[in-house]
């Protein structure tokens, strides 16, 4: 249990602690970060001594917060605390300069507690909450440096994107709450039939747009705009790989029909994205199709029914990306620029990082020894044995040799060319980036263990899977190396270089529509206001028309009746005239009177 | 008799009203005055021929003083005595000439509307009427004939009293 | 007789019509009394003929006319000094001029 708290509560108190304090901001999220790794190294060592951790908070009647550390879930949080820290500890290098730091680091605490909550979670509520939040804080780093141009419309964009996306999700998890009637994971997973079918076309939507899938992958690309390290912790190895996280989880439930859209969708996002990497001009880009690209093939791999090997190569790439992204990092802090004709001959000047970069490089690429070879075999067979096999293995096979191809491009780039000018020590950097290069070296070792203990083991495969693998990839190293990329790719360099966007892409079918609708409703809400002023000003007036009524019609009678009363007592003071012989007169008439009444007696008396 | 008593009537009725009419008509204030008199003459012998013998000289008596002390007062007061100015010295006549006509109407109605009964019974003779009223005066009337005593004794004092013209107080 | 009744009695109301018109429409204080006299004059014809002609023997109504001879006289003589009063302080007795009660 200390574990869990400890990996859950150790970046959320870091972030909180540097947004409050707005002091010692390095220090507080290297200790947050650091004991948030302690806590997932605790729980994947007692996942694999066989040991299941849950907790259950209360929290909604019938819908608790369950979190739940099995073998599998328990990995992905070491693979998220473990990126994590070491992208905050280059990010201490970073963004030394930086007069916000506070701000990144807090929020970037934030999002690795979120994300630690998202992999940890049990039920479909608490995913759901951390997916919602994992999106928020990705739009807050994009959009970091929001005073630039194109930033804060980057962001906007890609929070939009994903969160049409998330969709998807919404209707999915209650759709299958719905059924199995209870919000656990676990227990929704056994859902069957129709209903499964659908959920797992609906959750495949959600995957398209966390992990940048097809037709959904341009956000990606323009989430570039924010810092290095953002893109090398959100857009390489954990919010992007929860689109994958959410299908890898799922895929005990995924019916047929919905396996060969996942590996359909994979597998087309493979090539394209891979031809969108070759044709890009900006290194964070490339290696942004990149990250969308190697999605692909993991979605590949759980189409083709292995999910397992999906989860291999997620932990491979988040090593091997973000280690990639890191160097680039470093190439920027250099050349101030990650546009390819300005680095051109960045690597020279440090050999070092450079070196690094290429092992990761051609790690990408499938070479043996490193982790991502076994991955890729196990993609390969995987897409092989599966019953889709006609077109799985085709496009894995494409995907992977244009993933050599721009690897090699990259890597040329960075080392032909000059590089006269004089570059200062990043002790820093260099750290968080030499841990992720030995990782994603070694990891291959840890596989076989790692299948025993999430208990999927792997077959071994024949050695045609290999070959092909190993070939694909020097195929694709050789071409990027040697050919320019214009000439490899012929007429598709033009969609590949706008990132094959169809009918105006997304900022017209989607992006427009949505603010349009926006535009509306604003227009409605101020329709109504206008209408509540105008019932109130109706009110008023029928206000303002009682008191003038009372004003003029009441006062009026009232006073109007005073002042008759003082003009007949004006008249009466007539009869006061002063002269006797009026008074005499009145005397007469009185005295008449009197007498006519004492006459007329008989007739009333 | 009764013949002779109504002619008498009807004449001096008559010349009362007439010198009546007299009194206001002139512009001379000695004429007014002498007009009056002469009205109240014919009122005195009215009463004569009505054998009220008593009535009828103290009514002779009185006005003819009255009336001459009236002629002195109004010389006294009259803007012009001698009635050569012409002017016409009335208001509200219309409203006068109402008045006096309607007072004029409603008596000769409750006059000719009532029904007077007779026989008239006998008069007594003047001296029988003298000793009579001399008895009631001093017997039965005897309180109310002090009570005018004491009012016309007040008047008097009243009278005087109001027209004395104010003593200027001489301070040594 | 009764007939001689009636004829004094219509002189009577004659003279109080003719005096009531005297003191209405005259602006002089005299006139005025002069009109009063005559009403009061009209008054005792009225009670001599209802006495000569109804309680010949009835000393009381002889009683009557003596008192508003009596009035008459009072009247006059206090109206009189009102007369001199007045005239002393406004040098007239016009009543066209007394308005000093007007409300």
């Amino acid at each position: 249990m200390i574990w869990l708290a400890l990996t859950l509560l150790a970046p959320l108190g870091a972030g909180l602690a540097v947004i409050a304090l707005r002091r010692a901001p390095i220090a507080l999220s290297l200790a947050g970060a650091g004991l948030g790794l302690l806590g997932a190294l605790g729980l994947f060592a007692g996942a694999a001594g066989g040991t299941e951790i849950t907790a259950t908070l209360p929290f909604l009647p019938d819908l608790p917060i369950r979190l739940l550390a099995g073998p599998l879930t328990a990995t992905l949080a070491l693979v998220v605390a473990t990126v994590a820290a070491m992208v905050l500890l280059y990010a201490a290098g970073y963004m030394a300069h930086d007069p916000e730091r506070a701000r990144f680091f807090g929020t970037m605490l934030m999002f690795v507690a979120a994300m630690e909550l998202l992999v940890l979670s049990g039920d479909w509520i608490t995913l759901l909450a951390a997916w919602e939040m994992i999106g928020f804080a990705s739009y807050l780093l994009i959009g970091f440096w929001h005073g630039r141009d194109g930033v804060p419309g980057a962001a906007t964009r890609a929070f939009l994107y994903t969160r049409t996306a998330d969709l998807g999700l919404y209707i999915a998890a209650f759709l299958l709450i719905g059924v199995a009637g209870t919000s656990e994971i676990s227990a929704t997973l056994s859902t069957t039939g129709t209903p499964a079918l659908i959920a797992g076309l609906l959750l495949l939507f959600a995957a398209m747009g966390k992990s940048a899938q097809v037709p959904m992958q341009d956000w990606l690309m323009r989430a570039m705009a924010g810092p290095t390290p953002v893109s090398a912790l959100l857009h390489s190895a954990t919010l992007v790989a929860a689109g994958a996280i959410l299908l890898i989880r799922a895929a005990p439930m995924l019916p047929g029909g919905a396996l060969v859209a996942v590996g359909l969708v994979g597998g087309v996002t493979a090539v394209v994205a891979g031809l969108m990497a070759l044709a890009a001009r900006d290194l964070k880009r490339l290696l942004a199709a990149s990250t969308a690209s190697q999605y692909g093939l993991m979605l590949v791999a759980v189409g083709a029914g292995v999910p397992v090997a999906a989860l291999l190569h997620l932990i491979a790439h988040a090593a091997i990306k973000s280690a990639l992204f890191l160097g680039a990092g470093v190439f920027q802090h250099d050349r101030e620029s990650t546009d390819l004709d300005a680095l051109a001959g960045a690597g020279r000047a440090r050999p070092g990082i450079f070196a690094g970069f290429a092992l990761v490089a051609l790690a990408l690429a499938g070479l043996p020894p490193m982790a991502a070879f076994f991955s890729k075999d196990a993609i390969l067979a995987a897409a092989l044995d599966s019953p889709f096999a006609s077109w799985l293995l085709p496009l894995a096979l494409l995907g992977s040799v244009l993933t050599g191809a721009y690897m090699a491009r990259a890597l040329k780039v960075l080392w032909t060319g000059k590089s006269d000018r004089p570059v200062d020590a990043v002790p820093l950097m260099a750290a968080g980036m030499g841990v992720l290069v030995a990782l994603a070296a070694v990891l291959g070792f840890g596989f076989k263990p790692l299948e025993a203990m999430l208990g999927a083991h792997l077959p071994e495969p024949a050695w045609i899977i290999p070959a092909m693998g190993l070939a694909v990839g020097l195929v694709g190293l050789a071409l990027g190396w040697a050919v320019a990329p214009d000439r490899l790719l012929g007429p598709l360099l033009g969609p590949a270089s706008r990132g094959f966007e169809i009918a105006g892409g997304m900022q017209a079918q989607v992006a427009r529509p949505a603010l349009a609708l926006a535009d509306a409703c604003e227009r409605f809400e101020q329709w109504l206001l206008a209408a509540v002023l105008a019932v109130g000003r109706i009110n008023l007036s029928l206000g303002v028309g009682a008191r003038r009524t009372d004003r003029d019609m009441i006062d009026r009678a009232i006073f109007g009746l005073v002042d008759r009363a003082i003009a007949l007592g004006a008249r009466a003071r007539r009869l006061q005239s002063g002269f006797i012989h009026r008074e005499m007169a009145l005397t007469f008439a009185g005295i008449a009177l009197v007498i006519g009444v004492l006459l007329a007696a008989p007739i009333y008396l | 008799m009764s013949l002779a008593t109504s002619f008498f009537l009807v004449f001096f009725g008559v010349a009362a009203v007439w010198f009546g009419i007299v009194v206001f008509r002139t512009h001379s204030m000695v004429r007014s005055a002498i007009a009056l008199l002469f009205s109240q003459t014919a009122i005195g012998a009215m009463f004569l021929v009505m054998q009220a013998e008593f009535l009828g000289v103290l009514q002779i008596m009185m006005m003819a003083t009255e009336m001459s002390v009236m002629a002195i007062f109004m010389v006294m007061f009259m803007m012009d005595p001698g009635g050569m100015g012409k002017m016409d010295m009335t208001h509200q006549k219309r409203l006068s000439l109402w008045a006096g006509g309607i007072g004029l109407l409603a008596a000769l109605v409750v006059i000719l509307g009532a029904g007077w009964q007779g026989p008239v019974p006998d008069v007594p003779g003047a001296d029988a009427q003298a000793r009579m009223l001399g008895r009631e005066l001093l017997g039965r009337s005897m309180f109310i004939f002090q009570s005018a005593a004491l009012m016309i004794l007040t008047a008097m004092i009243a009278a005087t009293m109001v027209a004395i013209a104010p003593q200027e107080r001489e301070k040594p | 007789m009764i007939s001689e009744l009636l004829i004094a009695l219509s002189v009577g109301a004659a003279l109080f019509g003719v005096g009531l018109y005297g003191a209405l429409s005259q602006t002089n204080l005299v006139m005025i009394i002069m009109g009063v006299e005559l009403v009061l004059a009209a008054a005792l014809v009225n009670m001599v003929a209802f006495w000569r002609y109804l309680h010949p023997d009835e000393p009381a109504a002889q009683m009557y006319v003596l008192i508003v001879m009596a009035v008459m006289a009072v009247e006059m003589a206090v109206g009189f000094g009102i007369a001199i009063a007045r005239f002393r302080s406004r040098g007239s007795v016009e009543m066209e001029e007394a308005r000093d009660l007007k409300g």
